[in-house]
């Protein structure tokens, strides 16, 4: 092979992930405009400009860029999340908005770092399926992350739910290449890759256990002895992930540089007893606890395509098989011995190392989902929450594919190869057609998507799953305020934010004479986002305006989530 | 024996059937346009008085966009309970049937398009002889904080408060003394049973004394009964606050009292009025040892 084509061989998958990853930021700007702002993007909003003033400042003037008061002033908007990737955000808009004007709305400026990330995490999904399970597979992987309608929701937001996501996966994936041979670099890597991920969202203080736990079981026996050496060694990308971590945390969050034990204690108090929010489950709003602790698991049943949830569960089956090669062999082999039955066969180097990459992204999924294993975590939100569990949950997938393909071509073994290869690449149709539909079905109601597994949207409100909340809906709905709401008329956004609905006015999505009104009596037009707890508010519209009668209802396949009425 | 690998054939089948699920699903409810179209067959066939209710429930704002006011009025669509309807137009989709007319005589059945029109009736109905909410009027109705009069107000100033806020306070009111809270006026409150509508008499005991309703001429059924009721969402984790009482007097002579506790939600009181087929005053009292955050709200008939 000569240098030319190594080189071209070698930058091929990263190319594909890049194709990857430019190709679903492509996609979700060209379906962000119809998509409303959520509640929460519309405080990232509030606190992106307050950050980005503070940028503006330290261009202009560093030294007073550094001064507690300006700190204190600029950053203390929304300090109850780190500052990574709400600086993302500003600077997304200072520079691709308003400087270099490449995005024309100022929102969808806002909401480019999480698209970017959302599509890096889809690349990275197909780098790793590609060295674990092959191309083809991992490409599956990806397709599969993507076209979740609930990751596809997410990946268009201004928030940190994507963001938090791709941040786990780049770090878990940095630890896994420096833990196989990739060396200090890849150690490094991590270190630097978890500082950001500290900074992104608290989810990254579950990540450490993970890869505690990680080392110690797939080090196996060994590590007792080394514990009774005295010689335990840790792998480097855990302590570079110690050393850098919290100090590229504290140096990229400005809010927590005074003050800095109290105002941590205060971030790390918000996070462990957040308040409770409404949630609707099988029929029953939730707003306390005791939580039902199926909650994730049906939920993740109800919003991540069967064939994907099958091809993962192939996966972890095989993986349960490995793990029991490579952990238990000597009492596999005990057994056989005393039953007399020929003794198994000893893993080999490739299953052991493909046991330690499963039980890593075993143990990612696990933890992303533990806290849903006490009756105390809240349960709004919902599979938003865990959403750092979804791409290994594709990785998974990713494994099974590749058995699939396996017996498939060897059933064809006499066959051509370009039958084998139609047949790998039909298979691989077969089982990303369903999430692609699914995914883009969803939109723009991507809180309100259900699979088929559970009746799609219209058997999920039967069994009583939330249908919406955050307010975006408001988007679904633009076309209709925008042609039927009468000049200058007050709308009650109800559960859309401020900031939201005003982005949406200073995008042109809504006329400029709108204007937003706080209760239904002071307003001509009224939104309702349904969830049952608020339904209050449904009641309170028709007392004031006389009338149960929406004059518009937006459905998604024709559940209604959002309604409008005019005052008569 | 058939070669076990071919069972991995089940996997990319799997995916094809979700995909043809998903086609299912996404378009086996009926959309806005087809309940649009279904508002005739239903005017033809609801006869005043009847109510029409919607299987599955979350289809409702549905039909109420399609079918209006005439079809489904406030009255109907927040109703105490279905116990004085005679008849009812059961809307049926994805075969769905409506839980509160279970044991309903189904005496007609049409489909009409991807609906299916039911008429039901209720095997024990009872003749509503007067419904207080339908005369918080003037004409019908005297209002007193203690023995002050709370004056009938046609246009008052609305409010309401969003989630966490009042229910909202109508145009149309007696309004006494005591502030703006203190009204007998016709509002809808969220129940306990995941939030239902309930119309009812807003009645928050007010600062001088009782509030007291006096209903003149009223044609009295066997039993005065209905329901009281708070705010679901801003009550439902109240726990041992002083209770409301609601006092039923005919003629001056008092058929009981219903003791209201907060996390009782929507409950129920009856009263034997032994003056059936009379008409006779109705007092309706409602007082409360304190009158922080007593937001009680009551449904009563005669029947």
């Amino acid at each position: 092979m000569t240098r030319l084509r190594r080189f071209l061989a070698a930058c091929l998958d990263p190319a594909v992930g890049l194709a990857l990853a430019a190709l679903y930021v492509a996609l979700l700007l060209a379906t962000t405009k119809d998509l409303g702002y959520a509640r929460d993007e519309g405080f990232y909003f509030q606190a992106a400009r307050s950050y980005e003033a503070w940028f503006d400042l330290l261009f202009r003037s560093p030294k007073a860029a550094f001064d507690r008061g300006a700190i204190d002033r600029f950053w203390s908007a929304n300090n109850e999340h780190p500052a990574l990737i709400k600086s993302l955000f500003a600077l997304s808009h200072k520079l691709l908005h308003l400087e270099w004007k490449l995005i024309r709305d100022e929102g969808t400026s806002f909401r480019f770092p999480g698209m970017l990330l959302s599509g890096l995490a889809v690349a990275v999904t197909y780098l790793w399926g590609r060295r674990v399970s092959g191309r083809l597979a991992g490409l599956v992987a990806a397709v599969s992350l993507a076209m979740m309608p609930r990751v596809f929701y997410h990946a268009h937001l201004d928030c940190f739910d994507m963001p938090v996501a791709a941040m786990w996966l780049f770090t878990t994936y940095a630890y896994w290449r420096s833990v196989s041979g990739g060396g200090w670099v890849w150690a490094l890597f991590t270190g630097v890759l978890y500082g950001l991920l500290l900074n992104t969202k608290h989810n990254s203080w579950l990540l450490p256990p993970a890869l505690v736990a990680h080392f110690v079981i797939a080090r196996g026996e060994g590590i007792w002895r080394e514990l009774r050496a005295g010689q335990i060694r840790a792998p480097l990308a855990l302590v570079c992930m110690a050393l850098i971590g919290p100090t590229l945390f504290y140096a990229l969050w400005p809010w927590i540089w005074h003050d800095t034990g109290r105002r941590l204690a205060a971030y790390v108090a918000f996070h462990t007893g957040h308040e409770y929010y409404n949630m609707e489950f099988l029929g029953r709003t939730y707003w306390k606890p005791p939580m039902p602790l199926g909650y994730a698991w049906l939920m993740t049943l109800g919003t991540v395509p069967a064939i994907t949830l099958l091809l993962f569960l192939i996966g972890l089956g095989r993986a349960a098989l490995r793990a029991h090669q490579v952990r238990l062999f000597g009492l596999s082999r005990a057994l056989a011995r005393r039953l007399g039955r020929p003794e198994p066969a000893r893993a080999s180097a490739e299953d052991r190392a493909l046991f330690s990459t499963e039980l890593l992204w075993l143990l990612c999924i696990l933890t992303s989902y533990a806290p849903w294993l006490s009756k105390g975590t809240p349960i709004f939100g919902g599979t938003k929450h865990w959403i750092t569990a979804y791409p290994f949950l594709c990785l998974f997938a990713a494994q099974a594919f590749l058995m699939l393909t396996r017996a498939v071509t060897s059933l064809l073994a006499e066959r051509p190869r370009a039958l084998r290869v139609a047949a790998d690449v039909g298979l691989a149709a077969c089982v990303t057609a369903a999430p692609v539909a699914i995914g883009l079905g969803s939109h723009p109601w991507g809180l309100s998507a259900y699979t088929p597994i559970v009746g799609g949207a219209p058997g999920a409100a039967t069994l009583g799953l939330n249908r919406t909340f955050w307010g975006y809906t408001t988007g679904a709905v633009q076309g209709f305020l925008n042609e039927r709401a009468p000049q200058g008329a007050a709308v009650f956004i109800h559960d859309t934010a401020g900031q939201s609905w005003d982005q949406m006015v200073r995008d042109g999505r809504l006329r400029s004479d709108l204007r937003a009104a706080w209760a239904p009596a002071q307003s001509n037009v009224a939104l309702y986002h349904h969830e049952p707890h608020m339904l209050r508010v449904d009641y309170q519209i028709w007392v004031d305006y006389g009338s149960v009668a929406p004059a518009h209802v937006g459905t998604h396949d024709g559940v209604p989530v959002i309604w409008v009425y005019l005052r008569p | 024996m058939p070669d076990k690998r071919l069972l991995w054939l089940a996997v990319p089948l799997a995916g094809l059937v979700e995909l043809g699920a998903q086609h299912w699903v996404a378009h086996r409810a009926p959309h806005v346009d087809e309940w649009a179209k279904l508002r005739e067959p239903v005017a033809a066939l609801r006869q005043a008085g009847e109510l029409v209710v919607v299987a599955p429930g979350w289809a409702d704002p549905l039909a109420r966009q399609a079918f209006g006011d005439a079809l489904m009025p406030l009255r109907d669509v927040a109703r105490p309970d279905e116990s004085g309807y005679a008849r009812a137009i059961e809307v049926s989709i994805l075969g769905e049937r409506a839980p509160e007319l279970r044991g309903w005589r189904t005496v007609a059945e049409a489909k009409s398009g991807r609906f299916t029109l039911r008429t039901l009736e209720n095997p024990k109905a009872e003749r509503v002889t007067f419904d207080f909410v339908d005369h918080v009027k003037p004409d019908a109705l005297a209002v007193f904080e203690g023995t002050q009069p709370c004056a009938w107000n046609a246009h008052a100033p609305v409010s309401n408060g969003s989630l966490g806020g009042n229910p909202t306070f109508p145009a149309q009111r007696f309004m006494c003394p005591g502030g703006e809270w203190f009204f007998a006026g016709v509002t809808v409150i969220d129940d306990d049973h995941e939030y239902r509508p309930r119309r009812c008499i807003w009645a928050h005991p007010p600062p001088s004394g009782p509030l007291r309703l006096r209903f003149a001429n009223v044609p009295l059924g066997k039993k005065i009964r209905g329901y009281g009721g708070m705010p679901w969402v801003l009550f439902r984790d109240s726990v041992g606050a002083p209770p409301i009482e609601l006092e039923v007097r005919v003629g001056g002579q008092s058929l009981g009292v219903y003791v209201h506790k907060d996390e009782l939600g929507w409950s129920p009181f009856s009263f034997e009025t032994g003056r059936e087929g009379q008409s006779a005053e109705v007092e309706i009292e409602v007082r409360s040892s304190s009158i922080k955050d007593r937001h009680f709200c009551f449904q009563a008939d005669s029947r």
